[in-house]
């Protein structure tokens, strides 16, 4: 399963996404989270299932038309 | 003058070794593990470990041991490690399943200890222990989902190694002589009681189980309280000489 993995280095920084991993379950992606992007002392360091994450911006708008239409 | 009991000595030196192994072991599999993530982990454990062991050898050179045989200078037989990290039989899965119990057993043992100036020492290396054990348990869920055999297997020889690692069950609040000694806090029945508890909740609901095994190891008579094992036994020449670092002693920097 692909967990997206976001954190801050200070209280009153944003919260920015700095990557993913994937794991077999939730503990686990909390571990490798911590394992793998150890290069700062985080004062938030969170993950969230990829299937869980619900995009509002991002997706282009598309002028294609489709052929049967 | 050593400040601490002898027997108090004995049992930093043993959950020091403890951590060099460790850590020994962490580095030789760091890079054989079945995902980067876990390889990360394992190399970054292995250098907390080693961290651990140097400030532990501070500890005993104050107390009158000797560095560089601390450090090293001694034969495979000389370093008391627990048992269950003498050798790694098996894969990957035995890997996890030898080095979480004897991690979980050290600590439990620190956390222990009711030495003031060493509070602050154990409360960073709780620090460390806290992703070192949460680590491990999440790994030993999923390999226990994966091969509930092959972790099974491992823990009937492991569990036992580890309990002896810890000490006698006969060593309750009354009898325990570094209990009664005030240089711990939690006697070896108690320290014992929880990492039973907590290995039977972990393995609760899957195929894994704890039935065969033997809780009540090691047997009081048979223990070697320096060693903290039974059987003798020892990691073997090449660890020791790796440990050493004999090879490599041209570039060791004074």
């Amino acid at each position: 399963m692909k967990y997206e993995v976001f954190a801050r280095i200070n209280q009153g920084d944003e919260t920015l996404h700095i990557g993913n991993v994937r794991a077999q379950n939730d503990r686990l992606a909390r571990m490798y989270a911590h394992n793998t992007f150890d290069e700062e002392d985080w004062n938030y360091l969170a993950v969230v299932r990829a299937e869980d994450l619900i995009e509002v911006t991002g997706e282009r708008p598309t002028a294609r038309v489709s052929a049967d239409e | 003058m050593s400040d601490w009991p002898e027997p108090a000595v004995d049992y930093v030196q043993a959950i020091a070794d403890t951590k060099l192994v460790l850590g020994h072991r962490n580095a030789q599999w760091s890079l054989a593990g079945p995902s980067l993530e876990d390889d990360i982990g394992g190399a970054s454990a292995a250098q907390e470990e080693i961290g651990h062991f140097r400030q532990f050898v501070n500890e005993l050179a104050s107390q009158g041991r000797e560095k560089d045989w601390l450090n090293g200078k001694r034969n495979a037989e000389e370093f008391n490690n627990a048992a269950c990290l003498d050798r790694i039989d098996g894969d990957w899965p035995a890997y996890v399943a030898s080095i979480a119990p004897a991690d979980r057993a050290a600590w439990y043992m620190i956390d222990s200890i009711a030495v003031e100036h060493l509070d602050g020492l154990i409360t960073k290396m709780g620090e460390d222990e806290y992703f070192h054990l949460e680590y491990h348990d999440a790994r030993l869920e999923t390999l226990a989902e994966d091969d509930p055999e092959g972790i099974q297997s491992t823990l009937e020889t492991t569990l036992p190694q580890a309990l002896a690692f810890i000490g006698p069950a006969e060593y309750d609040k009354e009898t325990d002589p570094l209990i009664q000694a005030g240089f711990t806090n939690r006697s070896i029945t108690e320290i014992r009681e929880a990492f039973e508890e907590h290995y039977r909740n972990l393995f609760a609901e899957t195929d894994v189980s704890l039935d065969g095994v033997d809780w009540d190891a090691p047997v009081r008579e048979e223990w070697d309280e320096v060693r903290r094992r039974v059987g003798g036994g020892s990691i073997g020449e090449a660890d020791a000489r790796q440990l050493r670092g004999t090879e490599n002693e041209l570039f060791a920097m004074d």
